[in-house]
């Protein structure tokens, strides 16, 4: 057994561990042992099973490689087929592709998914189901309706228009999303529905006044049902997010790091907004004993958005002292 | 086009290079039906070609990443207490949407090379 670790460690010798090679490592020497556990249950001695697993593994050298970065293909096949519309990009580590801007809207331009004429037609015509039932609800609950029937009607016509419009969506694929898989997708749409058919129920007693337990006992089952179903999918729910939004969203991310990188911003930052409130604050007290309390709360408006412009400017804005050397963005 | 009797070695490259240039949707397969840690999958992808071939581990880890980057499955650690924690795999929402997708591009490629590649003596 030893010996699987004793040549990970060797593999692994002469590179920096970093915390991906690490993950690597810890994940190779795992999969090593369950091979090395198979080998010898056919009979292999415990040395030569070591030995066999790791040669089996093929070529190491170029994924340790490739995984820190230094090999020739360290990017995703996706960002090394993305056209590059700047100019010639000078070589740049692996996680920080320098992207113009304007690519971004390239990539979604690229990525485009037209919807199904089908799906539009049915979503407009649930739409209709939908607005035509909400109509019937508010006039019960506005004692209008007096029947059960009608509003027990919409009620079913408005959890079939939600579960209708919410599964169809999710089975499409958008432009940034996958499609969700069918029965996850009819999951959505009946937890929707369930919840939609509650609540429409809950109106119309409300609405009808009388025999409340006929009506809120189905509406509290229905809304429970719909809660708990809608739950469960949102806890174990996985990515379906397309991998060109992934790409973009993390350079996205890279940029809001500015602050990290640049102390400097990040404490100028501190002072800027503690000024504003600090004015603001003026502001709200000066108004509110000249033109009146009612007009005082302006002044916290007038902050905020003078505090987001500042961060803006400070996160996105040009850098002054780029002849400090690293040309980061 | 290969001959059978040509030389099993030749059949051997063919398949190879078929399999490895469908690394990715194999191994979303693989995850299909649940969660597996890396030899798993390895084991499942050998056996199911009867031990002729595989798709080197080395090959597999550096898909793995590449997987996990896109989104279309996710990395967890077990929680083994005994030696090496395993590294599991999940499969996204937009993995299966990718597998349905590969697929059936895989079999209207298999429909044409089949239409292409007919063996002779047969029309």
């Amino acid at each position: 057994m030893t010996t699987v670790h004793r040549l990970l460690d060797g593999a692994f010798s002469g590179v920096v561990l970093t915390p991906e090679l690490q993950d690597l490592k810890e994940e190779m020497r795992a999969n090593l042992l369950a091979r090395v556990a198979e080998l010898e249950a056919v009979g292999v001695p415990p040395a030569e099973s070591a030995r066999r697993a790791f040669d089996e593994l093929g070529d190491v050298q170029a994924l340790i490689e490739t995984e820190s970065g230094l090999g020739p293909d360290a990017g995703s096949p996706a960002s090394a087929s993305a056209p590059t519309s700047g100019p010639a990009s000078a070589p740049t580590p692996r996680s920080a592709p320098a992207r113009p801007a304007q690519s971004v809207a390239a990539a979604a331009q690229r990525n485009k998914v037209r919807p199904h004429p089908g799906f539009v037609v049915g979503v407009v015509l649930a739409g209709l189901l939908a607005l035509g039932a909400a109509t019937v609800l508010a006039l019960t609950v506005a004692g209008v309706v007096t029947g059960a029937a009608l509003p027990l009607c919409a009620a079913a016509g408005a959890a079939l228009a939600a579960g209708w419009i919410v599964t169809t969506s999710l089975l499409q694929e958008t432009s940034s999303n996958h499609p969700l898989p069918s029965g996850r997708a009819l999951g959505y749409g009946l937890g929707s529905a369930a919840v939609v058919l509650g609540l429409a129920l809950v109106a119309s007693g409300l609405g009808l006044g009388d025999a409340l337990v006929a009506w809120f006992v189905p509406a509290g089952v229905a809304l429970v049902t719909g809660v708990v179903v809608l739950s469960w999918l949102g806890a174990t729910q996985t990515n379906r997010k397309k991998a060109w939004v992934r790409e973009i969203a993390a350079e996205q991310m890279a940029a809001g790091n500015r602050f990290e990188e640049d102390p400097d911003a990040a404490a100028r930052f501190g002072v800027y907004t503690a000024v504003i409130w600090i004015v603001a604050f003026a502001a709200f007290l000066v108004l509110g004993f000249t033109a009146g309390w009612a007009w005082s709360w302006l002044a916290f408006v007038g902050g905020f958005a003078l505090m987001m412009l500042v961060l803006a400017r400070l996160l996105f804005g040009e850098r002054k002292d780029q002849d400090r050397g690293s040309h980061r963005d | 086009m290969i001959q059978s009797t040509d030389a099993s070695t030749a059949d051997d490259a063919f398949a190879a290079d078929l399999l490895r240039g469908h690394t990715d949707t194999i191994v979303l397969g693989a995850l299909r039906g649940g969660d597996k840690y890396g030899f798993e999958i390895y084991r499942d992808i050998r056996d199911a070609t009867g031990g002729v071939h595989e798709i080197k581990e080395a090959t597999l880890y550096a898909t793995y990443r590449r997987l996990v980057r896109d989104g279309l499955v996710e990395a967890y650690w077990g929680d083994e207490s005994q030696g090496g924690r395993r590294k599991y795999y999940r499969i996204t929402d937009a993995g299966r949407a990718v597998y349905r997708r590969n697929v059936e591009a895989w079999v209207a490629t298999r429909d044409v090379i089949d239409s292409l590649l007919r063996p002779e003596g047969r029309s």
